[in-house]
């Protein structure tokens, strides 16, 4: 696995950010920044605006106003395939289903990410197995997601999202569709993620999974930072 | 507002753009299957139903006047087996004179008749009114506006120098006269016999006719009977032309049924199977099963009723116009009636017949389906389907966004199967309409000498009351050779000689100058080379028994000659030869050419050429020669829109896979755009899978396109009595066959196009949130 360099640059800047679905205030005037190698997790009740949030910074989504800069990029200036081969150099995500691709087995869903790149097929695979290695579902690369445990799928999932080396990692409720045991399974891969440099932004319900993996908690209401917390992390 | 009712409303509204798809589908499928049964009914005994809309006679009987009366044979009409009679009618025989600009040189069979209604032979009369007057007569003309409308109000002058002007244009399927005039104006022209029009009880068959009509004269003088013509001879003679095309119209009108069918059924239970997952849901609510199928019948059949409806009214508008077109070029305008009232009874309620069937199969499944199951039912395949294939191209040389396209018809192999079969048939359509369409155009150029012929030029003549050219016969031929432009020339005559050993006179057309460059296409022996030598038509071979190599003598006025068919040419005229000038010069030595044929060097004006002909001798009358054959025309013209046709419904269906696919596929979708997938490698996987499918259906559609077009000009010339060359029916090259693959690729293509960039703007956000 990559150590990241922890040097406490910005990696993720938002400003003013506001979005609006109709007349419905998703977030308003949201200002905050991520700097590199910090794990920031995002909690707040149902329908607060974190996700919305999470798309922001993934570039699924623009603002109303405001601006989201990620490793220094205006999203705000990127075209629709721009902000897809930013998402692919930049950005790796973690969802609460997985959202593997049913009809490749364990090794090609990872090896995918790479081959869109332009990567060739042996690279990625190769990459890809290295990846699974390190994570501990090498002997399940060849299993197809259905045969699969919910934790093996979000390993899958998170060797996915590891594969292009991205500035910065997203996942939102990894744990939410798990059991207790592969959730703290996933949990320990985050932190261990973390702690080797890689920078994290979790958006979760689960205040376990927040003081577990986050360096700082970020509380949100209404579309809008109510609260912001630097955390000591629980063993 | 009953559940059912509103849980369909609600499906509707949450399937639009599904609903409008499966609207233009059906709205395109009750079109193209509304004109395939009309095209259908076109070709299955067009004479048969002319015939009984114009109550045709089965007998048109000629008797001698100075030997039976009128009221004798009045008295015919109350004999055993006879069911109507018309007449009796003068007739005579008016002669046309050679050169004549409006009509063929020879005799003009002529009936005096009251009107045109009847008990018998009920003539169309489809242009200006019956001739009433002396001196007004009404022409036997195919019910075609735009080419013989223009001989209303044309004077017509005979030999003898009798003039009519042309008061009308009729047709009839019965041919019982080329022309009418009134029963004053006969009686004038002093009727050389009597015509009678006989229906009988049983017609069915040659012997009944003949003893209908053996019963029907039996108590007449003897010998008073001259002639009589059978419906059915009238039957066998009209196969020849019509026949000919109707292989093709069959042909044609099955294809687009099939494609009708296979595409509405093919989107509705797709439209059914992606709804499994609702059905669940339904279930789950306290739906019963049978509220459940009730639910989704009435969400498919909300779309095909209107969509119905609306195709069976611009059905009904569109495809008089064609099936006309297809009639006229069959040869008989009088063919095309319309749709008949059974067309619009079997397809209105039948599109819907098909969408409740195809409905119900996959509904009936759903509804065998515990709710649990049909829940998990609607999301993309979870059998691992087609894994082998997927994990193979993962490791392919090529861009991923085209291995993923090319692994995604094997998900769901049923519908990428119903897709293929789709596309393998539009092909297949795309296929025989090239292929016909280039047999067509070469067979109408070769037969209308397009390119080889520029311009006729008639003599005038001077009983047609035209200038007569200052130059004599020889004489034009070298004036038309000096005019710049000129290429090759070539001076014909007509002629009827007798056959020695056949009762039927045949028609000799005698060629001088440059006619092997500017005659018909000879495809089996060779083009005479001297006096004594002719070629033939296919069919008067065939008549006659004869073969390239036989000998015959043939006679005008007393003077004998004996001829070799050396050659075998392409036409269709039973009764027809073509012979050097210097054959005619043993039987005729003073006959002139009475229309010389010129073809011109490239570039040069046909009217410019036309100018200095006519500035040369005020005598000769100049006309562009047709290039473009009117029922090839027609022809490729029906072909064409039956094939855009196909294509749009096969594009539909590829429009609907492709729909119902994304849909499915929304989740992974999402989750290859938030992996960095761009919408144009997004595009391009989705199109590829199509692309795929629509290059397998080319390769597929093809070789039937090919035998059907094979099998389709088998019988069209079987039943024209021509023989094509080789040229004209191997129309198969490697680059139009790769241009037809390509033609199965781009009906996918564009089916898919439009539902693949919907697919690449899809907001991830909504989709990987939403589940």
């Amino acid at each position: 696995m990559t150590t990241r360099d922890s040097s406490g640059q910005a990696v993720v800047r938002l400003e003013a950010v506001h979005k609006e679905y109709g007349t419905t205030k998703a977030l308003d005037a949201v200002t905050l920044q991520i700097r590199a190698g910090e794990a920031v997790a995002v909690m707040g009740p149902s329908g607060c605006g974190k996700s919305t949030l999470l798309n922001m910074v993934a570039g699924l989504d623009r603002p109303t106003s405001g601006t989201v800069t990620v490793h220094g990029q205006n999203l705000g200036e990127l075209t629709e395939t721009g902000l897809a081969l930013f998402r692919r150099r930049r950005i790796g995500m973690i969802f609460q289903f997985f959202n593997l691709l049913d009809d490749l087995p364990a090794l090609d869903n990872v090896a995918l990410a790479a081959q869109l790149t332009g990567s060739t097929a042996r690279q990625a695979r190769a990459r890809a197995l290295e990846l699974l290695d390190e994570l501990g579902v090498a002997d399940r690369r060849d299993v197809y997601p259905a045969a699969l445990s919910g934790g093996e799928r979000q390993r899958v999932a998170v060797a996915r999202a590891l594969m292009n080396r991205p500035a910065l990692l997203l996942a939102d409720e990894p744990t939410g569709a798990l059991d207790s045991r592969a959730g703290e399974q996933v949990m320990d891969l985050l932190m261990d993620l973390n702690q080797i440099g890689q920078t994290l932004m979790i958006v979760t319900h689960d205040p376990q999974l927040a003081t577990r993996c986050a360096s700082r908690l970020i509380e949100f209401a209404d579309g809008t930072v109510v609260a912001e917390n630097n955390l000591e992390r629980t063993p | 507002m009953s559940a059912v009712w509103r849980a369909a409303r609600a499906a509707l509204r949450r399937r639009k753009v599904q609903s409008a798809a499966l609207g233009i589908v059906v709205f395109s499928s009750t079109l193209a299957a509304m004109v395939s049964l009309g095209l259908i009914e076109a070709s299955s005994g067009p004479f048969d139903r002319a015939f009984a809309r114009q109550h045709g006679a089965h007998v048109t009987a000629v008797f001698d006047p100075a030997a039976v009366s009128a009221a004798q044979l009045a008295r015919t009409a109350r004999r055993p087996g006879v069911q109507a009679v018309a007449g009796p009618f003068g007739q005579t025989t008016l002669t046309v004179p050679d050169g004549d600009p409006n009509l063929a040189p020879g005799p003009l069979t002529v009936v005096g008749r009251g009107d045109p209604g009847g008990p018998v032979d009920r003539i169309n009369l489809w242009a200006g009114r019956w001739a009433t007057r002396p001196g007004e007569i009404v022409l036997n003309r195919p019910d075609d506006p735009p080419i013989f409308g223009q001989d209303l109000g044309l004077a017509l002058t005979f030999t003898g120098g009798s003039t009519f002007t042309v008061v009308g244009l009729a047709s009839t399927v019965s041919q019982t006269a080329q022309a009418w005039v009134s029963p004053g104006q006969m009686a004038a022209l002093r009727p050389a016999s009597l015509q009678v029009l006989y229906r009988f009880t049983d017609a069915a068959t040659d012997t009944r006719i003949r003893t209908g009509l053996a019963t029907a004269v039996a108590d007449l003088p003897a010998g008073s009977l001259l002639a009589a013509q059978s419906s059915l001879t009238l039957k066998r003679d009209h196969g020849r032309g019509a026949s000919a095309y109707l292989p093709f119209l069959a042909a044609f009108g099955i294809l687009a049924l099939v494609v009708a069918i296979l595409i509405v059924s093919h989107v509705v239970s797709g439209a059914v199977v992606a709804g499994w997952r609702n059905i669940g849901v339904l279930k789950s609510l306290g739906f019963t099963p049978n509220q459940v199928v009730s639910v989704y019948l009435a969400m498919v059949l909300v779309p095909t009723v209107i969509a119905s409806l609306a195709a069976v009214a611009v059905g009904g508008l569109a495809a008089h116009p064609l099936l006309r077109t297809v009639s006229q070029g069959v040869g008989d305008a009088d063919l095309a009636t319309g749709l008949s009232p059974w067309v619009y009874a079997v397809t209105l309620p039948g599109v819907p017949a098909v969408v409740i069937l195809a409905a119900l199969i996959p509904a009936l499944r759903a509804h065998r389906l515990p709710a649990a199951l049909a829940i998990g039912a609607g999301g993309a395949s979870r059998t691992g389907r087609g894994r082998r294939v997927q994990r193979r191209l993962s490791g392919a040389r090529l861009p991923r966004s085209v291995s993923l396209g090319l692994g995604l018809p094997f998900a769901r192999p049923a519908r990428s199967l119903m897709t293929l079969t789709a596309v393998a048939l539009g092909v297949t359509a795309v296929t025989l309409a090239t292929g016909l369409s280039s047999t067509m155009i070469a067979y109408g150029q070769a037969s209308q000498r397009a390119g080889l012929v520029h311009t006729l030029i008639h003599a005038g003549q001077p009983h047609t009351g035209q200038t007569v050219p200052q130059h004599g016969d020889a004489e034009i031929e070298t004036l038309l050779r000096g005019l710049p432009g000129a290429h090759h020339v070539t001076a014909v005559t007509w002629m009827e000689l007798h056959l020695a050993g056949y009762p039927q006179p045949v028609r000799a057309q005698f060629l001088r100058g440059d006619w092997a460059a500017t005659s018909q296409t000879v495809i089996h022996g060779r083009r005479p080379t001297g006096p004594g030598e002719a070629v033939a038509t296919s069919p008067f071979l065939d008549k006659r028994g004869l073969r390239i190599g036989d000998r015959l003598t043939v006679t005008h006025n007393g003077t004998q000659t004996p001829l070799v068919i050396v050659g075998q040419t392409m036409d269709g005229h039973p009764d027809m030869i073509q012979a050097d000038w210097r054959t005619l010069s043993g039987l005729a030595p003073d006959r002139k050419a009475t229309q010389y044929e010129v073809r011109l060097t490239p570039g040069t004006d046909i009217g410019t050429y036309n100018n200095a002909v006519k500035t040369a001798d005020p005598g000769l009358f100049p006309s562009a020669a047709p290039q473009v054959n009117t029922d090839t025309v027609a022809v490729i013209g029906a072909a064409t829109t039956l094939t855009l046709l196909l294509g749009t419904v096969a594009a539909l269906g590829v429009f609907n896979t492709v729909v119902l696919t994304t849909r499915e596929r929304r989740r992974d979708l999402g989750m290859l755009k938030s992996i960095g997938m761009t919408p144009r490698q997004v595009t391009t996987m989705v199109v590829t899978s199509m692309a795929a499918l629509g290059t397998a259906g080319g390769l597929l559609g093809i070789p039937v396109g090919v035998v059907a077009h094979h099998l389709t000009i088998v019988a069209m010339t079987g039943a024209a009595g021509i023989v094509l060359p080789p040229s004209m029916t191997d129309v198969w090259h490697i680059p139009a066959l790769a241009l037809l693959v390509t033609a199965g690729a781009l009906i996918a293509v564009l089916g898919a196009l439009i539902p693949a960039r919907s697919a690449a703007r899809l907001t991830i956000a909504t989709v990987l949130h939403g589940e």
